[in-house]
């Protein structure tokens, strides 16, 4: 053996020659998710800048480190995530609220609209932002509310009393869509990513609504329970689409069955203000009026990845950056926070034999789960007091509900009143 | 919109081959869109680039076990569990392939002719035959000193010896370096190695002390008074003591802390062993009686009554996941038992000559029996065979010894050599097929270098298992918790089946119920309103007059005011239908008692038999 070899192992797979195989697997799977719930330091950094709440926040396409940010005050901040510093500030963009932002395709024009009923259009750089003077100023007749570029076609959207679309190249909107009973304040809008016509936009009436640019008519219109506050579309799944309630609520719809959503997304105790898709499709991230950003599993209902800081306050926009390995979240304090989307992810360089160690912790945890105390240590969160007091009565308000509603059922004469599931309460008409 | 739904509904994996020139086949494309019809394309848009290549799946059909999953209703779980269902089988099936790269074979002795038998081959022999560096197993260690006991490290390369009278010297015996040598100039009654070579433990006159490799003295443990003997749990870390006081004393050697002591009641203690695969210490006492301790419980696991006289000797067979102990008595009879069912010894057999019998198993089964001046081995499977219980199973090896008294037996592990202490120092035999030829280096490594050791003890320590997981069966953990009795089952009066319903929604009563609450006795005698009611309501406040003493009495009549005007349908339901078993119980007993009547005939014995 020449030094530097690998010692020579053997191996006997014998279970006589591995007592305690069993508890000893145990005790590592034990150790994985202590030593994950150790390692789970998620915040990364905060950019400041904003002097006022930040209301947008908006990832630039075919990069991983542009992230432009709108605030209260009508400023915008486009940073570099690598080096944590702005690239460019436009302090008055708009008066008032920069209320929506949006990349064009190629990252090269960022549109911001605001209350003072204006989108800009500014030509953005590698590493600058021409902040001087915008490209072109679309003036319009009600203040926006929110922005979103079309996925190929040099046109976009804007959200106001009515969702109208805009052509780059022209000055004022080229088409007004609106569905016909509506008189609602459009809140949010968003294009789908595959089939880049169909837009889905939220408004103050409690619905959401579904339009073809090509038709230039609204298509579908849901009516629920509550108001929405945002949207967002899956990117691996064009028909699912995610939407964040003011019932506490994240809810996943199928666009193909509206009746009710696929799922109910339960943990925020508070109005949820934002939702991002990861990249991948496979999980999201929301943010609160609980001051809490939460990291969901597409598909799990409960138990998500809770964030929080004692100085961040209300989260009004999350975003998860384009390697889906980290999220950002804008927060009335003015502040953008970098966070890991995996809190006890490693940053920086992960050898192949520390990554062997890692994915066998994976598999322990998963294994293991159905132990108590392994369960135990994973899924306990430290959260805010205010946070865990609110969670506690709410429950205590839930629970009631419930044991009334099964009196009164209980008092009825039988067959009358029959339980209605949970995801069947949420709709209350569909309008084609 | 509908262009979108369209299009979701349309999608499909792409086609793997690459496009051609010429357009498919009509017939063909129609006969694709035939056979996916039923599946969410949407959802298999992206299966084909995510799935793992042909060439790296597991081509071979998944082995039967028997195990379906039908019967549940959901279907995420079903696909999982029948994966993992899945991928164990697989695993099974590629462990017995595992067993084929095993590179060595255990060796052992054979006769040519019939009338000849193995145990005539002397060691002379032996050493002739075996290779040369198994002949080198063969050693005598003359040393002055006492009896000797001796104990090997788990990778078996390094020995530690204690003489009575105070020599203790701990060495690696293949390239015979000594790592220290100790002349303590007391009592020693005992030596264990610890994790590994580096620690070892001494049970001297007064206390137990622990030296490091190099012999320095690094602890002394004075809550181990008189200890006797000595035993390390490797994998719990947990050094485990017996003394003259009576006392088993678990100390945790990572921590430093006494776990627990536990008082034998049964005087001076001078024999504990261990068993390897679930780490219960067994003690042999002097009224003849063997104990199963644990750290958790403050009673023995298990009390068996093994001898007639004092117990000097046990053993626990690591071959079988120490299935068998062996035990000898100051009577002169080795036992064999079986410790899943202590009904009485599986062999037992008287040793000649009498003497404190020393008993030992090896990884491969071998027993090893030292007594007046003689080591007599026996092979597996004879030892629990019990073809006639009360004589010794077939010798395999024997060797004399001409020291007396011969004071401990210890195997190699991984080497066929077993290691005999007597009152002239140690001598090393060959035994053929004892020791276990392949080892497994992740668990013990006769060849490890110092950076392995360091690395091993580090991974040892992180693996340790908590002593409250030390039971009679180490398949424990990880198993399902038996069934609680206080369940939220509901039976239901209609014969529909059992549900399971979450406590909050459960009725008052059996809230009650499932937390114990329930006064089961005075809901039984409310039910019952038959012919006597005067008595039995006497009865029954007589009863509750009994109840009443105590703490809490006005609480307690709260709460059976408030249980009073509830009725359960259920519960109602249930009692009739006792009721009706009783009844028929009653009926048919006295059917079998006038039947058995009419036919028995009348004893002497009748007189005293309870008259009802």
């Amino acid at each position: 053996m020449r030094p530097g070899d690998p010692t020579p192992t053997s191996r006997n797979l014998n279970p006589l020659m591995h007592p305690f195989a069993r508890a000893r697997e145990r005790t590592r799977a034990l150790n994985a998710v202590k030593m994950e719930r150790m390692f789970a330091k998620p915040f990364v950094d905060s950019l400041e800048g904003h002097i006022d709440a930040v209301e947008v926040l908006c990832r630039r396409p075919g990069s991983l480190t542009g992230v432009a940010s709108g605030s209260w005050d009508g400023g915008i901040i486009l940073h570099n995530l690598a080096t944590r510093k702005p690239i460019a500030k436009i302090p008055q963009a708009h008066k008032g609220k920069a209320s929506g932002l949006c990349f064009s395709p190629d990252g090269q024009r960022l549109l911001s609209c605001g209350v003072d009923r204006n989108v800009k259009l500014w030509a953005v750089g590698d590493d600058n932002l021409n902040t001087e003077v915008p490209l072109n100023v679309f003036p319009g007749k009600a203040a926006f509310n929110s922005i979103d570029h079309h996925r190929t076609d040099p046109l976009f959207a804007t959200a106001s009393n009515t969702v109208q679309i805009w052509d780059e190249t022209k000055s004022a909107a080229i088409s007004n869509l609106t569905f016909p009973t509506s008189t609602e304040t459009i809140t949010s809008v968003r294009f789908n990513m595959s089939e880049s016509s169909v837009l889905a936009s939220i408004g103050s009436d409690r619905t959401f609504t579904l339009y073809d640019i090509r038709t230039g008519k609204a298509e579908r219109r849901v009516v629920m329970q509550m108001q929405s506050n945002a949207l967002s579309w899956s990117p691996t799944f064009p028909t699912t689409m995610l939407l964040a309630s003011e019932d506490h609520n994240l809810y996943t719809f199928d666009i193909r069955h509206l009746d009710a959503p696929t799922q109910i997304y339960k943990a925020h105790v508070a109005a949820v203000m934002s939702c991002d898709w990861s990249p991948t499709g496979l999980e999201f991230v929301s943010g609160g009026w609980d001051r809490t950003v939460r990291i969901w599993q597409e598909g799990k209902g409960r138990a998500p990845e809770v964030y929080h800081t004692k100085r961040m306050q209300r989260v009004s926009s999350t975003v998860f950056t384009g390697d889906a390995r980290f999220v950002l979240s804008g927060s009335d304090d003015g502040n953008v926070r970098i966070w890991k989307a995996k809190a006890s992810d490693k940053l920086g360089v992960v050898t192949a034999r520390e990554r062997a160690a890692i994915e066998y912790r994976e598999k322990l945890k998963e294994r293991w789960r159905i132990d108590q105390e392994v369960d135990r240590v994973a899924r306990t969160r430290h959260l805010p007091k205010s946070v865990h007091q609110t969670n506690k009565l709410k429950n205590t308000m839930l629970e009631a509900r419930r044991v009334k509603e099964e009196r009164r059922r209980k008092h009825t004469r039988a067959g009358e009143s029959k339980p209605k599931a949970e995801r069947k309460k949420l709709v209350i008409a569909e309008q084609v | 919109m509908d262009s979108l739904i369209a299009k979701a509904d349309a999608i499909r994996p792409l086609n793997k081959k690459r496009k051609t020139s010429h357009p498919p086949s009509k017939g063909s494309s129609s006969k694709g869109k035939g056979t996916s019809s039923n599946s969410d394309y949407t959802l298999n848009a992206v299966v084909s680039r995510t799935s793992i290549p042909k060439s790296l799946q597991d081509s071979r059909p998944i082995p039967e076990d028997g195990s379906s999953y039908k019967h549940i209703a959901n279907k995420k779980l079903r696909t999982q569990l029948n994966r993992q269902a899945a991928q164990g089988a697989r695993a099974k099936a590629l462990l017995e392939d595992a067993e084929m790269l095993l590179m060595d074979e255990a060796g052992g002795l054979e006769v040519e002719g019939e009338m000849d038998r193995t145990w005539r081959v002397g060691q002379s022999e032996i050493v002739q035959s075996a290779g040369q560096e198994a002949a080198k197993g063969r050693r005598e260690y003359k040393l002055d000193g006492g009896p000797y006991r001796s104990r090997y490290t788990r990778n078996g390369r390094h020995l530690a010896i204690a003489g009575r009278n105070g020599h203790v010297s701990t060495f690696d015996w293949q390239t015979g370096t000594i790592h220290a040598e100790l002349q303590l100039q007391e009592t020693c009654r005992d030596i264990t190695f610890l994790q590994d070579h580096s620690f070892f433990a001494v049970a001297q006159k007064k206390y137990v002390f622990i030296y490091d490799r190099d012999g320095v003295e690094v602890h002394c443990l004075k809550a181990h008074i008189e200890p006797t003997r000595l035993e390390f749990l490797p994998y719990h870390w947990l050094l485990a003591s017996v003394g003259n006081p009576g006392y088993l004393k678990y100390q945790d050697t990572s921590t430093g802390q006494l776990l627990v002591e536990h008082r034998t009641k049964m005087g001076a203690c001078t024999t504990m062993t261990q068993n390897l695969h679930n780490a219960v210490i067994h003690l042999g006492h002097q009224n003849g009686c063997v104990t199963l301790w644990t750290p958790n419980l403050p009673h023995p696991a298990v009390q068996l009554l093994a001898h007639v006289g004092p117990v000097v000797s046990v053993a626990v067979d690591p071959s079988q996941g120490g299935r068998y102990m062996a035990t000898a008595g100051r009577d002169g009879t080795v036992k064999v038992w079986d410790c899943r069912n202590w009904k009485g010894a599986v062999r037992d057999w008287t040793v000649r000559g009498g003497g404190d019998p020393e008993v030992e198993w090896s990884a491969r089964g071998y027993l090893a029996v030292a007594s007046s001046g003689t080591v007599n081995v026996y092979n597996p499977p004879s030892i629990h065979t019990p073809f006639h219980v009360r004589s010794p199973p077939p010798l395999y090896m024997t060797h004399p010894i001409p020291h007396r008294p011969l004071t401990s037996v210890r195997f190699a592990p991984f080497q066929d050599i077993l290691t005999v202490g007597h009152s002239a120092g140690l001598s090393s035999v060959l035994v053929p097929g004892s020791g276990e030829p392949n080892f497994d280096s992740r668990e013990a490594d006769p060849f490890e270098n110092k950076k392995a050791r360091s690395e091993r003890e580090v991974k040892a320590l992180l693996d340790k298992i908590q002593p409250d997981l030390i039971t009679l069966d180490p398949e424990m953990v990880g198993n399902l918790a038996p069934v609680s009795k206080l369940t939220t089952e509901m039976t239901t009066a209609d014969g529909k089946p059992k549900t399971d319903i979450p406590y909050a929604r459960l009725p008052r009563i059996d809230r009650l119920r499932v937390s114990g609450k329930l006064d089961e006795a005075e809901d039984d005698a409310a039910g019952e309103e038959g012919e006597d009611e005067e008595s039995k309501k006497r009865s029954k406040e007589e009863r509750e007059k009994r109840k009443m003493r105590g703490k809490g009495k006005s609480m307690k009549r709260y709460l059976r005011k408030q249980r009073k005007n509830v009725i359960d349908p259920a519960a109602i339901a249930i009692r009739a239908k006792l009721e009706k078993q009783k009844e028929e119980k009653k009926r048919a007993a006295a059917a079998a008692a006038g039947e058995s009547g009419e036919k028995k005939k009348p004893s002497a014995l009748d007189r005293f038999k309870r008259s009802k």
